[in-house]
């Protein structure tokens, strides 16, 4: 599902962010990225929805080199990668609705697709009475949810999330965590990069560590340290 | 994957809600160039039928003396079969002169009275068959010192002056147009990349999810491109006023020359067409230049 053979990104030609990464994870899995600030894990995940490409190596999602893929079909591969963040990026002058279906009807889905599924997503990541409330009137939970619908309601067959629990507090986050197991259990990939030792230590997933730019474990059931 | 034409639409309102000032703005300075471009259009058209009407129909006239001898008239009637730039002649002999004179000046008997077909000369109508000024000038010239010759008049020195006179203005407005229509685009360009700046976040969303280039740049370009129809749409009523404006001004008689710059209004309507046809383009490359360099998809 997602490869990285010998991935070297630097950005404006001194700032090493990845070196020489190699590393494969197969459809379905659930993948921890860990590491202090400035290690390399958003620009990980940056290489996986072509926001960046690498400087060396190649990045293959789903058979296809994202580097290689021409301008006209990054669309395409964004609608196979979702994407979550630690501040929600939710249109703020959208209504909760208004932000789920935005990513349907810029995707080109009919009138008919947008009523059906946006309540159906929002009714798994259990916000059907918040439908017609703006984001600042969610709270920080609330709004990550918002946002998981959001990056899902494209059936993605893949995750990524950075930091989402970054903002939220221990219970929150909990939640939002059983939000993305339950998503991945749908089969959905799942990639999450984490600062939070607690999450990582409960949920016993596969970790990648990464320090500096380079990846140094890869641990079946890891632990954050 | 189809367009949503609603969605489309949608965007594009949303778009001009955003900033009305701006928009109000930019559709007033292409309204203004434009009416500035296409009215130089229609002041070429004018010159060009003021012109035309003189070229096809252009000619010389040679006054003989009244006195003028049958060897004399003679002479003059070889030299005009053997020029082969002379297309053919109309001889006007005393009383035709008369009958002209009676014609024109029928409202003036004191003027009649006075004047019998013997003092009045006669003259060769010359039609030319080239319409090169020029040339035509020479040719005159030629007929001019000959025996029985009173006087040789033409019209190029009207033509050539109103000629001249009219490119002037034509070229200038021309050039005043395409800079202010440069303006206007560039106009349509920044207000285009403000509206991307403001929908900066709304863009990224749309990335992220993967909308495809085309469904985040077309309601910009629409913005654009409706900037510069209205403004095209708009320049059309101004083009109809000036050609009536000048249509009233030249009812004056002495004006007569003048009156062919006015134009008919089927002339009015094309230009209008193209006007706003150029309006159009003016804002799909207005506001391809703002997505180009402004919104990177």
């Amino acid at each position: 599902m997602i490869e990285l053979d010998q991935v070297t990104k630097i950005y404006k030609g001194e700032v090493l962010a990845l070196y020489s990464i190699s590393c494969k994870i197969t459809k379905g899995e659930f993948v921890f990225l860990v590491g202090p600030s400035g290690s390399g894990k958003s620009t990980f995940l940056k290489l996986l929805n072509r926001q960046e490409t690498a400087d060396q190596g190649a990045v293959w999602i789903a058979g296809k080199e994202v580097g290689a893929l021409p301008r006209s079909s990054v669309p395409k591969l964004r609608r196979l990668v979702g994407c979550i963040f630690q501040d929600f990026k939710l249109l703020p002058n959208r209504t909760v609705y208004e932000n789920v279906a935005f990513a349907l009807e810029v995707t080109g889905r009919s009138r008919q697709q947008v009523r059906t599924q946006v309540p159906s997503l929002l009714e798994l990541v259990g916000l059907s009475k918040k439908t017609h409330s703006y984001p600042h009137e969610l709270s920080g939970g609330e709004q990550q949810r918002v946002s998981i619908a959001r990056a899902f309601v494209n059936r993605p067959p893949i995750l990524l999330a950075d930091e989402p629990t970054g903002n939220l507090d221990g219970d929150t986050s909990n939640g939002i965590m059983r939000l993305l197991a339950e998503i991945n259990k749908r089969g959905t990939t799942v990639v999450m990069a984490t600062h939070d030792q607690n999450i990582v230590n409960t949920a016993r997933r596969r970790v990648l560590r990464l320090d500096r730019g380079r990846l140094t474990a890869d641990e079946a059931q890891g632990r954050y340290a | 994957m189809a367009l949503s034409l609603g969605y489309i639409f949608r965007e594009t309102r949303g778009n001009l809600r955003w900033n009305v000032t701006l928009f109000a703005a930019t559709i007033v300075a292409v309204w203004v160039s434009l009416t500035l471009f296409g009215s130089s259009l229609l002041i070429r058209e004018g010159v060009e039928q003021a012109t035309g009407r003189w070229r096809g129909g252009i000619e010389f006239i040679v006054f003989m003396n009244a006195d003028a001898t049958e060897s004399q008239h003679a002479a003059i009637r070889g030299a005009l079969d053997e020029n082969p730039e002379i297309g053919g002649y109309d001889f006007v002999d005393q009383q035709g002169a008369y009958n002209e004179f009676i014609t024109e000046f029928s409202d003036r008997p004191e003027l009649i009275e006075n004047v019998t077909p013997e003092i009045l000369p006669p003259s060769y109508r010359v039609k030319p068959t080239v319409d090169d000024a020029d040339v035509i000038e020479a040719l005159a010239a030629q007929f001019d010192a000959r025996p029985g010759v009173r006087q040789v008049t033409l019209p190029v020195e009207v033509i050539r002056t109103l000629q001249q006179n009219s490119q002037k203005v034509s070229v200038f407005v021309l050039i005043i147009a395409i800079v202010v229509l440069l303006a206007a685009l560039m106009l349509i360009a920044n207000t285009i990349r403000t509206a991307i700046f403001a929908r900066r976040q709304d863009i990224e969303v749309m990335k992220l999810v993967g909308a495809s280039n085309w469904y985040v740049r077309l309601p910009f370009m629409m913005e654009g491109t409706i900037q510069g129809v209205i403004g095209g749409a708009l320049a059309i009523p101004m083009l109809f006023l000036m050609n009536n404006l000048m249509a009233g001004f030249v009812q004056d008689d002495y004006l007569e020359l003048l009156r062919s710059l006015v134009v008919d209004s089927a002339v009015v309507w094309n230009t209008s067409l193209l006007v706003t046809g150029i309006g159009a383009a003016v804002g799909v490359v207005g506001s391809l230049v703002a997505v180009g360099r402004f919104l990177d998809v």
